[in-house]
């Protein structure tokens, strides 16, 4: 560049490129930040997120109102006075992150069809970076409605066990849970930009693994073949395991050894689907 | 500077063979004085070869052109030459790194600017570059970006949603993004397409402004004959996937000596009766009309209204020596041209190319 060129005193910039799969620190960080920032921008995205869990446990936790609530314990197979609402809470929890790896699959597509990826794309970030940045971004989405739920919950009139170092593992267990479902999700679909997609995934999923997990009612209570299902099913583990913390006040830490293979297991995958075949446009 | 070879015929077209391309130890291009260098670049989907065996030289500062219909190849060059698509044949290198071997060498020191905005308009315009920043893992890099906004005019708009730009604003952060990270080589692809005159003349300006205030080279696409003209140093025709022709836009106008007459008739009109009228060199049919290769326009022209019925001829244009009348001549056919504004920019680009000179 020759001195007369506007800016020509700028200092060159140092440091050496970075690869796909490391030093994408940066790259990771402004993608992740993206999506935060796009998921709490958006007023409508926030409402939805906040009043779906809400509705859940306040349609479908009072289907048991007026069941007697010794009728109830032995259909739960809980401890006496368990109500359905503090039977449900862990469950419906953990059903809502199978939705949101469709949210995070769906605005992956968005940025494929507006060209956004492909701006990402010529920049020195790699596609594996790209794919945990949503993966990640979905999972923390999911994450928001918690509290609501647990507070909603609260509000309805239940009480529940466990101590912080219990939740803090559940909590974590639901990260996992959606961490792992995002980067199923979007590992089926990177190399779609077909806006349905995602939606015709969700359907087919979303129904086996919800009530053939022991979320919505006691697995104790399934045929054979859907308690097989259950017993392998990452929605069960996540739902048991709170269950287990909220009503009993014990944790199985087993199953969030399971949720953490899991997750590892869709994320290792994923990525090296991601890397090879996420689409550009 | 320029040196097309693997297109047809090759007797029309400068050829000088880029011989080979040699990368030193370390990867890093040993010709390093040349922007972009591609040898036999080819890329081909199932039957479809959409690139086919291109050589091309663009040295470092210029502004190269790749003129020719849509479907032609052009946006796929550029997919190549930035990493995105991957090469069937062939080897090429941006900036002096192997575009097959180091695409995260190569996508540190491009920019892109697209045909369509493309842009996160939920996010501020701050927050587009501060993103682009982090993509290019910049640092010091917001002093940068206030001279970069002060430049195109946008200081006073960056906290707003960028999508509430305007068009011409948007395009202009999106050539702001392209220039954050001090590429050396810029990517146009069909960077005034569907945009009103104003807003393209604005943009003709500023990509002047990119080559010339901040020496950058770049590499643009376009259908439209005189944005070609007005702003690139170096033209290459491109067909089919093949370079056709080569050269400065003066250079590439100077092979043509005849004019072309192009008309449709409402009737019927036979080659024979074309080529039998004093003056047609050539006559090609091109859907519904015909192309007329002549000796004079101005001569011919009340010929063929004479030797055809009355009101027979529904349209006709001249087209005196330009580089449309070189892909004519080449091609037989034109230079599909999008929208109705192109006579509009004749004086402009006229005014664009004294000024760069």
């Amino acid at each position: 560049m020759s001195a007369e060129h506007r800016f020509a005193w700028w200092p060159r910039r140092p440091g050496a490129p970075t690869g796909d799969y490391i030093g994408q620190g940066s790259q990771f960080y402004g993608l992740y930040a993206r999506e935060l920032i796009k998921t709490f921008r958006n007023p409508w995205v926030l409402v939805i997120t906040l009043v779906q869990p809400f509705m859940w446990l306040a349609f479908f936790g009072s289907s048991f109102a007026l069941v007697p609530t010794a009728q109830l314990d032995a259909l739960l197979n809980a401890p006496p006075g368990t109500g359905y609402l503090q039977f449900l809470l862990p469950g419906v929890v953990s059903t809502s992150m199978l939705s949101i790896g469709m949210f995070g699959s769906m605005s992956t597509i968005q940025d494929k069809r507006f060209g956004f990826m492909k701006r990402v794309l010529l920049t020195p970030t790699g596609r594996s970076t790209v794919y945990l940045s949503k993966a990640l971004g979905s999972a923390t989405r999911g994450m928001v409605q918690i509290p609501v739920m647990i507070t909603a919950a609260y509000v309805f009139g239940v009480r529940f066990e466990g101590d912080p170092v219990m939740w803090a593992g559940w909590l974590v267990g639901l990260v996992l849970l959606g961490f792992g479902f995002s980067a199923f999700f979007l590992a089926v679909t990177a190399s779609s930009t077909d806006w349905q997609t995602p939606g015709v995934l969700s359907n087919f999923i979303t129904m086996p693994l919800m009530f053939a997990s022991g979320a919505l009612f006691p697995s104790q209570n399934y045929p054979t073949w859907m308690q097989a299902i259950a017993r392998v099913n990452p929605v069960g583990f996540s739902a048991l395991l709170g269950r287990g913390i909220l009503v009993d006040g014990t944790a199985n830490w087993a199953y969030l050894g399971y949720l953490a293979i899991f997750a590892a297991v869709m994320v290792g995958i994923g990525t090296l689907v991601a890397s090879r075949y996420l689409k550009v446009e | 500077m320029f040196a097309p070879t693997g297109g047809e015929p090759a007797g029309r077209t400068e050829v000088a063979c880029v011989k080979s391309i040699d990368f030193d130890s370390s990867g890093r291009m040993a010709m390093v004085d040349e922007a972009i260098v591609a040898r036999g670049l080819t890329k081909v989907y199932g039957d479809l070869t959409a690139v086919d065996h291109v050589d091309m030289t663009v040295a470092r500062g210029g502004v190269f052109g790749l003129l020719g219909p849509n479907g032609a190849g052009k946006t796929t060059i550029i997919k190549l030459l930035t990493g995105l698509s991957d090469l069937t044949a062939g080897e090429a290198s941006v900036a002096g790194y192997d575009v097959r071997r180091q695409p995260m060498h190569v996508k540190q020191n491009i920019g892109w600017v697209a045909a369509e905005v493309i842009l996160d308009d939920e996010l501020s315009g701050w927050e587009n570059l501060w993103l682009q920043a982090k993509l290019q893992r910049l640092t010091g890099w917001k002093e940068r970006a206030e001279q970069l906004l002060a430049y195109f005019e946008l200081s006073d708009r960056k906290q707003d949603r960028v999508g509430t730009y305007s068009t011409g604003m948007r395009k202009k952060m999106e050539i702001a993004l392209a220039l954050l990270h001090q590429p050396q080589v810029v990517f146009m692809d069909e960077p005034t397409i569907g945009l009103d005159p104003n807003v393209r003349r604005m943009l003709w300006k500023l990509i002047t402004g990119v080559n010339k205030e901040f020496g950058i080279t770049v590499l643009l696409t376009s259908h439209y004959i005189e944005e070609a003209d007005a702003l690139c140093d170096h033209v290459a025709i491109i067909d089919h996937g093949r370079f056709v022709a080569s050269g400065t836009p003066a250079q590439l106008k100077a092979r043509i000596q005849n004019d072309f007459l192009d008309f449709e008739t409402s009737s019927p009109v036979s080659e024979a009766q074309l080529r039998a009228l004093p003056g047609v060199l050539e006559a090609r049919s091109q859907g519904k009309g015909w192309i007329l290769k002549v000796v004079s326009a101005e001569e011919t022209l009340p010929r063929l209204f004479a030797a055809l019925p009355e009101n027979a001829i529904q349209r006709v244009s001249i087209e005196k020596p330009s580089l449309e009348s070189v892909f004519i001549d080449i091609t037989g056919k034109r230079i599909d041209q999008a929208g109705g504004d192109v006579q509009d920019f004749r004086k402009f680009y006229l005014n664009v190319r004294r000024a760069r000179q």
